[in-house]
């Protein structure tokens, strides 16, 4: 996964440097570490290898297909050529680009609000002495449901004849709602679900880092005499912020690559508006069996993603590194 | 990861069982150029998505009587996604991964050409003689047909009908209408009345069932998509702005509900089947599930008819030809039993058990026009009083072209674009995709 990767970037901690007593005797102790090194590499060669073979490889290879011309054939994909024409075609299509636009604003959109929520949920949760366990187990659900049957779910609560929404909001508006009909309540009603089912998320990872946070510093500040709302903007959400940037990263990734809700609930209409980059590629690919494009499409935007994320974390640094100063 | 990286790694993942696979077979592959298929027997497997009533599964039927005939076969089936397109994804992946795990897979009559083109389906001219292709009926061949090689064989057509409330009808003292300006009124009339909540249902939603129906109205409206020549996009004319602003007209009347831009089939049909609209656009086995005691509130009082046309056009409207051909997969490993298959799949024999108990019109023309056949099933005579229209999927970049017409189509009728700037956007994307250019 990308973002554990990106986390334990240049944000870790260095590998544990020999402590200070074992210099003297380096020799011995370094060529047991080398010989400890290479059983290691050497017992963890296989795993290695598999996930070279599953991961590493496709991606490479998805990266080569999106510069080469692409043939499909009944023996195989062949590749000839390198360009960068099918990049050409993507920054050329107006579609490619209200996909971009749609995946963006949706991402920046739901996360926002996941998150506020998530953490609203979090302090509430926190506070609970009896019920926790159970709380918990029953926001979790939303989250355990597969994608595909939640959003099924959703499609019958907005269908336009028959759903839940239309039957609440006809008697007192006057006629039928069709939520799915329109670009914008479409792409609102996406986010409404997704908020739904990602939010307990949220919840869960920042109660975790609430529960982690040092009990003192928080007593401290309320024996100065702050109160709960102080101390929670000026303590809490401080010392909390390593945590909800975790929560962040894994929301950005994940609504980025919106796909099952789109693809059940609006199939990408009414016209392309809601077809998110995910949607845009997978029919490119396999639709169109656009082998080139599609590639240039699923490549460009896991470049995108992890800029995102990057500039996320420079900027959310940047913030932090203000606040400790 | 996100899902589109995800999906890019299976394609790829898919690509490399290919490439070893293709150097593995390239030193074997040179017997199969040999015009004989090879030994009927053994096992084969049918990877076929679900066709005809929902009640009995006809495949079953299908290949109980077809090893019966061919004892040295035994075929496997192999349930499909019943959803075009996700079926599309499935057999892309598999077969130019170079798997032979079916031999013989259905696919959509809008394929031959895509299909054609990226080498998804084995030519079948050498393995079946010209005799066999006088079988079917006129117009089918050409439409399996790719760079002069046939890619399929058809399996069975599809047409589109009206169908309509007899009931409410007869009872409002209304006759069966033959244009669309009249199946207007006469929805206002019934809405009005009381009699039913909605007047007309189709597929209005963003997907390929959409371009069948917008064909069908322009066809009426005395246009088309695309030129004959499937070189250049005409779609930005009188016609078909006539064509759309009639489909609109059906949703700001309220003759249509404001939902149907999100209805498929299954969707339009159940809003009919559950008694709320007086007229439905759908495919043949529409008749058997409306008609049904068990499925339909409105059995038995569902009638059946050509589609209306435009006020001033010569009767009866236009119906698009959907239907299911047999495709072989180019990697099997039993050709000869593959093409008995085919072969059996398509005589008079299967195609009559097709025809009166899977409720799909017979691709052969001798049991097409069998009285048994044209007795079974009502909707069989009004079919051969069908004109016919066919989507303009003769060109590889059909499913890019559709795209254009669905997409643009829907969000006109949604009321997100006027019909003039839709289908004008329409147009472009339709040419760009036939100089295969744009996404």
């Amino acid at each position: 996964m990308p973002n554990t990767a990106t986390r334990s970037g240049p944000d870790a901690p260095p590998p544990a440097p020999p402590p200070a007593e074992a210099a003297a005797r380096r020799p011995a102790a370094s060529q047991l570490q080398r010989r400890g090194a290479r059983l290691g590499w050497l017992f963890a060669s296989p795993a290695l290898l598999v996930i070279a073979a599953v991961l590493l490889f496709p991606i490479v290879f998805s990266v080569v297909m999106s510069f080469s011309n692409v043939d499909v054939t009944g023996s195989g994909i062949h590749l000839s050529g390198t360009t960068t024409g099918n990049y050409g075609i993507l920054f050329d299509s107006p579609r490619w680009r209200h996909a971009l636009y749609f995946t963006v604003l949706y991402t920046i959109g739901t996360v926002v609000v996941e998150i506020v929520l998530g953490t609203a949920i979090a302090l509430v949760l926190e506070r609970l002495k009896t019920g926790r366990g159970w709380m918990m187990a029953l926001l979790l659900m939303p989250w355990a449901m597969i994608t595909v049957i939640s959003a099924q779910l959703w499609a019958y609560i907005y269908n336009g004849v028959y759903g839940v929404l239309n039957s609440v909001l006809h008697p007192l508006i006057g006629h039928d709602v069709n939520v799915l009909g329109t670009p914008v309540e479409a792409a609102v009603a996406m986010a409404a679900a997704d908020i739904w089912k990602t939010t307990p998320f949220v919840a869960i990872i920042v109660l975790a880092g609430l529960v982690m946070l040092p009990g003192d510093i928080v007593e401290a500040a309320r024996i100065d005499g702050a109160s709960a709302w102080t101390t929670f903007w000026q303590v809490r959400l401080p010392l909390l912020r390593p945590t909800l940037a975790i929560a962040v990263m894994f929301r950005i990734l994940q609504a980025f690559g919106l796909f099952d809700l789109p693809f059940v609930l609006t199939n990408g209409g009414p016209g392309t508006s809601t077809e998110s980059l995910a949607v845009l590629g997978y029919r490119v690919l396999f639709t169109d069996l656009k082998f080139g494009p599609g590639a240039a499409v699923a490549t460009s935007t896991a470049v995108l993603v992890l800029l995102g994320c990057l500039l996320f974390l420079k900027v959310f640094r940047a913030q932090v590194g203000t606040e400790e100063n | 990861m996100s899902s589109s990286t995800r999906r890019t790694v299976l394609a790829a993942i898919g690509t490399v069982t290919v490439l070893t696979a293709a150097t593995a077979c390239s030193s074997g592959g040179s017997g199969s150029s040999a015009p004989s298929a090879g030994p009927a027997k053994g096992t084969i497997t049918w990877y076929a998505n679900q066709f005809g009533p929902t009640g009995t599964d006809v495949r079953k039927t299908l290949i109980t009587a077809f090893e019966k005939a061919n004892p040295g076969i035994t075929v496997k089936l192999e349930q499909a996604p019943s959803d075009s397109d996700a079926f599309r994804s499935a057999l892309t992946t598999q077969i130019s991964g170079g798997s032979s795990g079916f031999d013989v897979y259905n696919g959509d009559v809008v394929w031959p050409a895509q299909f054609g083109k990226a080498g998804l389906a084995l030519p079948l001219d050498k393995y079946l003689p010209a005799s066999y292709w006088k079988g079917f009926s006129s117009g089918l061949v050409d439409s399996v047909t790719y760079n002069g090689q046939k890619m399929a064989a058809p399996l069975f057509t599809d047409n589109a009908f009206l169908f309509y409330r007899k009931d409410l009808l007869t009872k409002a003292h209304l006759p069966v209408p033959t244009t669309w300006e009249q199946l207007q009124s006469e929805a206002q009339t019934l809405q009005k009345d009381g009699a039913v909540k909605y007047g007309f249902a189709g597929q209005f939603d963003s997907y390929e069932g959409l371009t069948c129906d917008f064909t069908e109205f322009e066809a009426d409206a005395g246009g088309q998509s695309v030129n004959t020549a499937g070189t250049k996009s005409t779609i930005d004319s009188p016609a078909a702005t006539k064509a759309l602003s009639y489909m609109r007209g059906l949703i700001t009347s309220k003759v249509a509900p404001n939902a149907v831009t999100s209805f498929q089939e299954q969707q339009s049909e159940s809003l009919f089947t559950s008694g709320q609209v007086a007229f439905l656009r759908n495919w043949t086995y529409a008749y058997a599930d409306s008609n049904s005691a068990s499925s339909s509130k409105v059995a038995g009082k569902v009638g059946i008819a050509t589609l209306p046309t435009f006020a001033g056009q010569q009767g009866p409207g236009y119906s698009a030809t959907g239907g299911w051909n047999l495709y072989v997969n180019p990697h099997t490993k039993n050709l000869g039993a593959s093409v008995a298959f085919v072969k059996w799949m398509t005589s008079t024999v299967a195609q009559k058990i097709i025809a009166t108990q899977g409720g799909e019109i017979p691709s052969n023309a001798a049991a097409l026009a069998d009285p048994g056949v044209q007795a079974a099933n009502p909707a069989y005579p009004i079919a051969a009083k069908n004109k016919l229209r066919a989507r303009p999927s003769n060109v590889a970049a059909y499913s890019q072209v559709s795209q254009g017409i669905y997409s643009n189509v829907n969000a006109a009728l949604t009321g997100s674009a006027s019909p003039q700037s839709a289908l004008s956007a329409a147009n472009k994307a339709i040419d760009q995709a036939l100089g295969q250019g744009g996404l």
